[in-house]
C-alpha cells in the first residue's frame, strides 16, 4: 500500500481542486476540504519517511502498470528517492502553513473558490514535479505551476500593479519552459526515452552536439524558474504584487523547483558536473546572482520587493553551493534550501500581517509597529537574524556549511576564483544583515506614526504558522545535527551514488550493463562552534546589556509628536544659555545632558527607511543608476537579457564542453 | 530527418523571440509567445519521423495477418498534442491579463505598463 | 456596421448557415470523441469541435440567446464533474490492487468496436466533456467581456460574472485541462 502513496499524495490535492471549483461558494465546506486535503497529503509524505530517508530504498512507481520491456522504458513512472522526498516534503510542509494563513488572510474577499483551487492546483503540481520520474511530466508540472502562480498573482485586488507583475511573470516563464520544452525534443531525438533514469544510463556515453544543446536548453529552462541573473526582474515584481500567502509559495517553493531541476539535471541525468567547465560556471551565475540581489535589495523602498531581491539573493547562495560537486557543497545547498523556505516564509507571513494590518506596505510610512503588534514583530526578528545568519538560528548553520565548502574547495583546488567567491559570500552576508536592520528599524522600532495609532494585532489564526515556522527556525538551528543526518545526509548520499536510481526503475543489473559509477565528492565532516556555546554568549550579552539599562535610567525629557509645538509641549519656560542653578519645568532634559544638545530643541524626526545607509547608497550612486536603469519595467528589456543569457549558455556549452 | 521542417522550426522560434523583444504592443507580444510554442511543436512532431513509415494506428486487416508495420513514432505526436493544449491556453490567459490591463490601466502599450521598476 | 448592431440579430443568410451547419459540427465533434481510441482524435480534439459551435451561434443569433443556451455556471459545474470523474477512473485502478490507471475492464469488445479499449476509453470521453464544457465557458467568458464594454445593450448578469472573475476562471479551466 505504500507505493501508491507518492501518487495519492499528488492525485489527493488535485481531487480536491475540482471539489472545491463546484462547492465554491460555500465557506466552510471549502475551508474544510482545501485542509483535509493539504493534511493528508503531508501525512502520506510523512509515511514515507523510514523506508526512503532512513533505510535509504527508492519507491519505483510504474502507471498503468507499464513495466520497462527489453531495455526500454515505455510508461510514465514515479520515483521517489531521498533527493525527491526532502523537497516534496519542504514543499508539502510550507503549503499546509500558507494554507492555514490565508484562512484569515484572505478572509472576506471575493472570488476565494477561485483562489483555492488555484492554491491546490498548484500544491499538487509542486509536489507532482517533485515526484515524477519522467522527463515530461516535469514539464508539465512546471506549466501548471506556471499557471496557478500567475493567475494567483493576478487576483490581488487590493493593489493594482498586480496585473502587470502576473503578465511579466507569466511572459518571462512561458520563454523558460518553451526553451525547455525545446530541450526536451532535442533529448528525445536522439535518446528515444523520456525517462529520467534510462536517460541518466544512456547519456554519458553519448554525448554529441544534440545532447550538449539539449543540456544548455534545459538548464536554461531551470534557471528561468529560479530567479538566477538575467531572469529575476519578473520574479521580483511577482512576488512584490502577490498576496501574502502567495508569495511566501512563490518565493518559498516555486524556486525550488528550478533547484530541483538543477541539481537533478546535472548530477543524475546528465553527470556533468564533475567537469569544472560546468562548476564554475554555476558558480559564477549563483554568485553574481547573489551579490546583486543584495546591492538591489539595499535600496528599495517597498517592504516586499526588498524581501524579493533578498530571495534572488540566498537563490544565488544554493546555487552557488550546489555547483560545487563536493558532498560539503551539495549538504550546505540543501540545508540552505530547507532553512531558505522557513525563513523567507516566515518573513513573508510578518510582512503580510504588517499589510493586512495597516494597509501599506511602503518603508517610508511605517513605523513603531513594534507597540502593537508585538507577536508579529518577535517573529519578524526571528527571521531577520536567521537570513543573517546570526548564531542560535538556523541560518547560522548552512551559511557556515556554504563558507566551509567553498573554502575547502578553494585550498582543494587552488582556483582564484573560488577565494573570490568565498569573500563575495561574506561581505553579501554582512549586506543582509544591514538591510535588515534598515528594514526592523523602520518597520518595527522608531516612533509610531499617527496614522497606526489603532492597529491591532493580527487573529491568532495567522499567528499560528509564523509561531510554527519561528519554532522551526529555531530548532533547526539548536539540533542541527539531528536534523541534518536524518533528511540532509541521506539525499546528498541518493545523489552522488546514484545507481540506485537507475537501478529502482529499470531492474537490476541495468547500470552494470552501462557501465555507471557514482560520483565521488569527498567525506562529509564539517565542524563549527557548537551552537550551545554562541546561546549562552548571546544570553550573557544580553543580560549585561539589559543590567547596564536598567542601572543607568533613561534620560528624561520627552520627544516631541510631529506637529507639536515646543512651547506648548514644555510650557513656556525658557532655556536660557545659563545653565548652572536654574530650576527646570517637568519633562525639560536634565541639565548635565544639556551639553549634548547644546542648548537645542528636542524634535520629532522620523528617519525613514530609506534614508538609513544613505552614505552607501551615495557613495555608490554610479552602480545604482545603472542597476536601476536596467530593471526598468518593460517586458521587452526583461526578454532582450533572457535571449542574450539563452545565447551565452548555449555558445558556453559549445565552447566548453568539446 | 526532414531539413526544411527544422529549419523553419528554428525561424519560427527565433522570430518569435524578436516579437518579444521589439513589440511594443502588448498584443503583438503575447503573439510572439504563440509563435514561440508553435515552432517548438513543429520540431517535436518532426523528431518522430521515420522515412517510409505509416500512421501508427493499426487497422482491421493488418491485425487479423498479423505482420509487422513500419510505424512513425507515436509518442512525440502525443507530447506535440499536449504541448498544443498548453499553448492555447497560455495563449488565453495572457489575452485575458491583457484585456483587464487595459480596463486599468487604460493602455496596452508596453512603455507606459511599468509602474513596478527600479 | 455601429457598434451595437454586433449584438442584434443577423442577416437571415447568416442564419440560415448557421443553422446548417450547427448539427453537424456537433455531430462530428460528438464523432471524433466517441471513435476516439480507434481512429485519429479524441477527448481534446472533439471537445473544440463541439466548443466551437457556441462560437458559431455566436455569430448566427447575437450574444444575448447564445448566453440564455449555454448557461455558464453549468458550463463550470460541468468541467470540474469532468475532472473528477477522469480522477476516479484512474483510482480505480488503485482500489482493483495495481497500479494508477491500469485498465481494469475487460472483456469489452473485438479490436474495432467502439467501447474496446477499457478504461481509457472512459477516461477519453471525461477528457472530451471536460474539454467541451471548459472550452465553451472559456468562449463564453471572453465574448461577455467584448458585451461588457457595451454597457447598455449587452447582458448585465454575464458581466458581473466575468468583471469579477476574468481571468482566474480563465486560468482554472487552462490548469485543468493542461493537467490532463
Amino acid at each position: 500500500m505504500i507505493q501508491h502513496f507518492p501518487v495519492l499524495s499528488v492525485m489527493v490535492l488535485f481531487f480536491s481542486a475540482f471539489l472545491i471549483e463546484i462547492v465554491g461558494k460555500k465557506e466552510i465546506l471549502r475551508n474544510v476540504i482545501a485542509f483535509l486535503a493539504v493534511t493528508a497529503s503531508l501525512v502520506m509524505l510523512a509515511c514515507l519517511i523510514p523506508s526512503v530517508m532512513i533505510d535509504g530504498q527508492v519507491i519505483s512507481y510504474w502507471m498503468g502498470g507499464w513495466a520497462p520491456e527489453s531495455g526500454y522504458a515505455i510508461g510514465i513512472g514515479y520515483e521517489v528517492d531521498s533527493l525527491s522526498l526532502l523537497f516534496a516534503l519542504l514543499g508539502i510542509t510550507a503549503y499546509w502553513l500558507s494554507c492555514v494563513y490565508s484562512f484569515g488572510y484572505m478572509k472576506g474577499k471575493q472570488n476565494l473558490g477561485h483562489y483555492y483551487t488555484l492554491f491546490l492546483m498548484l500544491a499538487g503540481a509542486s509536489v507532482g514535479f517533485f515526484l515524477t520520474g519522467d522527463i515530461f511530466n516535469m514539464f508539465i508540472m512546471m506549466e501548471i505551476v506556471t499557471f496557478s502562480a500567475v493567475a494567483l498573482t493576478a487576483a490581488n485586488t487590493d493593489k493594482l500593479t498586480a496585473i502587470e507583475g502576473a503578465f511579466k511573470y507569466l511572459v518571462n516563464c512561458s520563454i523558460g519552459s518553451s526553451m525547455m520544452l525545446a530541450g526536451i525534443a532535442l533529448l528525445y531525438m536522439n535518446c528515444h526515452t523520456l525517462n529520467l533514469a534510462q536517460l541518466s544510463a544512456i547519456l554519458p556515453g553519448s554525448f554529441n552536439s544534440t545532447t550538449l544543446l539539449a543540456f544548455a536548453l534545459i538548464l536554461t529552462g531551470f534557471c528561468v524558474e529560479s530567479a538566477m541573473i538575467p531572469f529575476h526582474p519578473s520574479f521580483v515584481d511577482a512576488h512584490t504584487v502577490a498576496p501574502s500567502s502567495v508569495s511566501m509559495i512563490l518565493s518559498g517553493m516555486v524556486l525550488k523547483l528550478g533547484v530541483y531541476g538543477i541539481i537533478r539535471l546535472s548530477y543524475i541525468i546528465f553527470r556533468v558536473i564533475d567537469t569544472s567547465a560546468i562548476q564554475v560556471m554555476l558558480t559564477l551565475i549563483g554568485t553574481v546572482t547573489m551579490f546583486i540581489g543584495v546591492t538591489m535589495a539595499l535600496a528599495q523602498h517597498d517592504f516586499k520587493r526588498l524581501l524579493a531581491f533578498h530571495s534572488v539573493s540566498q537563490l544565488g547562495y544554493i546555487i552557488a553551493a550546489a555547483g560545487l560537486c563536493t558532498t560539503l557543497g551539495l549538504n550546505a545547498s540543501l540545508y540552505h534550501a530547507v532553512n531558505h523556505t522557513l525563513f523567507k516564509g516566515l518573513l513573508f507571513l510578518c510582512a503580510g500581517a504588517v499589510i493586512h494590518s495597516t494597509g501599506t506596505s511602503d518603508l517610508d510610512s511605517l513605523g513603531g509597529l513594534s507597540k502593537r503588534m508585538p507577536k508579529t514583530c518577535i517573529c519578524f526578528v526571528i527571521g531577520a537574524f536567521s537570513i543573517s545568519g546570526l548564531p542560535p538560528f538556523n541560518g547560522f548553520v548552512s551559511k557556515w556549511m556554504i563558507y566551509q565548502a567553498v573554502y575547502e574547495k578553494a585550498m582543494q583546488t587552488g582556483n582564484f576564483f573560488y577565494v573570490v567567491v568565498t569573500v563575495t559570500a561574506l561581505v553579501v552576508s554582512v549586506m543582509t544583515l544591514a538591510s535588515f536592520v534598515k528594514v526592523l528599524h523602520s518597520v518595527f522600532f522608531g516612533q509610531l506614526r499617527k496614522e497606526h495609532e489603532d492597529v491591532k494585532e493580527v487573529s491568532p489564526i495567522m499567528l499560528i504558522p509564523m509561531g510554527i515556522m519561528s519554532f522551526l527556525c529555531i530548532f533547526t538551528g539548536i539540533f542541527y545535527r539531528e536534523f541534518d543526518r536524518v533528511f540532509i545526509n541521506s539525499a546528498v548520499t541518493s545523489a552522488f551514488d546514484n545507481i540506485d536510481y537507475v537501478d529502482g526503475m529499470m531492474g537490476d543489473g541495468y547500470s552494470v550493463t552501462y557501465g555507471l559509477a557514482g560520483l565521488t565528492g569527498g567525506n562529509l565532516e564539517f565542524s563549527y562552534w557548537n551552537p550551545y556555546v554562541w546561546l549562552s554568549l548571546f544570553l550573557m550579552v544580553f543580560a549585561a546589556a539589559v543590567l547596564v539599562t536598567l542601572i543607568m535610567g533613561r534620560t528624561t525629557g520627552r520627544t516631541l509628536e510631529s506637529g507639536e509645538d515646543y512651547d506648548s509641549a514644555y510650557g513656556t519656560g525658557d532655556l536660557s544659555v545659563d545653565f548652572r542653578g536654574q530650576t527646570h519645568e517637568s519633562g525639560d532634559p536634565e541639565e548635565k545632558y544639556a551639553v549634548f544638545f547644546s542648548g537645542e530643541k528636542a524634535e520629532y524626526s522620523h528617519a525613514g527607511g530609506s534614508d538609513l545607509f544613505w552614505g552607501f547608497k551615495y557613495n555608490w550612486h554610479r552602480y545604482y543608476e545603472v542597476l536601476q536603469g536596467l530593471h526598468s519595467g518593460s517586458v521587452n528589456d526583461y526578454s532582450i537579457y533572457a535571449v542574450i543569457m539563452i545565447s551565452m549558455l548555449c555558445i558556453f556549452m559549445y565552447i566548453f564542453m568539446r | 530527418m526532414i531539413l526544411g521542417n527544422y529549419i523553419v522550426s528554428v525561424f519560427l522560434i527565433v522570430l518569435g523571440l524578436w516579437t518579444l523583444c521589439t513589440q511594443k504592443n502588448l498584443i503583438k507580444v503575447v503573439l510572439g509567445l504563440g509563435i514561440i510554442d508553435y515552432g517548438v511543436n513543429l520540431l517535436i512532431v518532426s523528431a518522430g519521423f521515420n522515412e517510409g513509415g505509416t500512421a501508427p494506428i493499426y487497422n482491421l486487416a493488418e491485425l487479423a495477418r498479423r505482420e509487422a508495420v513500419f510505424f512513425v513514432d507515436p509518442v512525440p505526436q502525443a507530447l506535440t498534442l499536449t504541448s498544443i493544449v498548453i499553448g492555447a491556453c497560455v495563449d488565453a490567459m495572457a489575452l485575458s491579463i491583457v484585456i483587464m490591463i487595459k480596463k486599468r490601466y487604460g493602455t496596452v502599450d508596453a512603455d507606459e505598463v511599468r509602474r513596478l521598476r527600479g | 456596421m455601429k457598434f451595437k448592431d454586433r449584438f442584434r440579430e443577423k442577416h437571415l443568410v447568416v442564419k440560415c448557415g448557421a443553422d446548417m451547419f450547427l448539427p453537424f459540427g456537433l455531430i462530428l465533434g460528438f464523432y471524433i470523441i466517441a471513435f476516439g481510441t480507434i481512429s485519429p482524435g479524441g477527448g481534446f480534439q472533439g471537445g473544440v469541435l463541439v466548443a466551437s459551435t457556441v462560437l458559431l451561434l455566436y455569430l448566427a443569433y447575437g450574444f444575448k440567446v447564445m448566453a440564455e443556451a449555454v448557461k455558464p455556471e453549468g458550463l463550470r459545474k460541468g468541467e470540474a464533474l469532468g475532472a473528477i470523474i477522469y480522477v476516479l477512473l484512474g483510482l480505480m485502478g488503485i482500489f482493483a490492487g495495481a497500479n494508477f490507471c491500469v485498465n481494469v475492464i475487460f472483456d469489452n469488445g473485438q479490436v474495432g468496436d467502439m467501447i474496446s479499449a477499457g478504461n481509457i476509453t472512459f477516461m477519453s470521453y471525461a477528457v472530451g466533456f471536460k474539454v467541451l464544457t471548459g472550452i465553451g465557458f472559456l468562449l463564453v467568458l471572453m465574448l461577455s467581456l467584448l458585451a461588457a464594454l457595451d454597457s447598455e445593450r449587452s447582458g448585465g448578469d454575464e458581466k458581473e460574472v466575468v468583471e469579477n472573475a476574468g481571468n482566474d476562471a480563465a486560468v482554472s479551466d487552462a490548469s485543468g485541462e493542461v493537467a490532463k
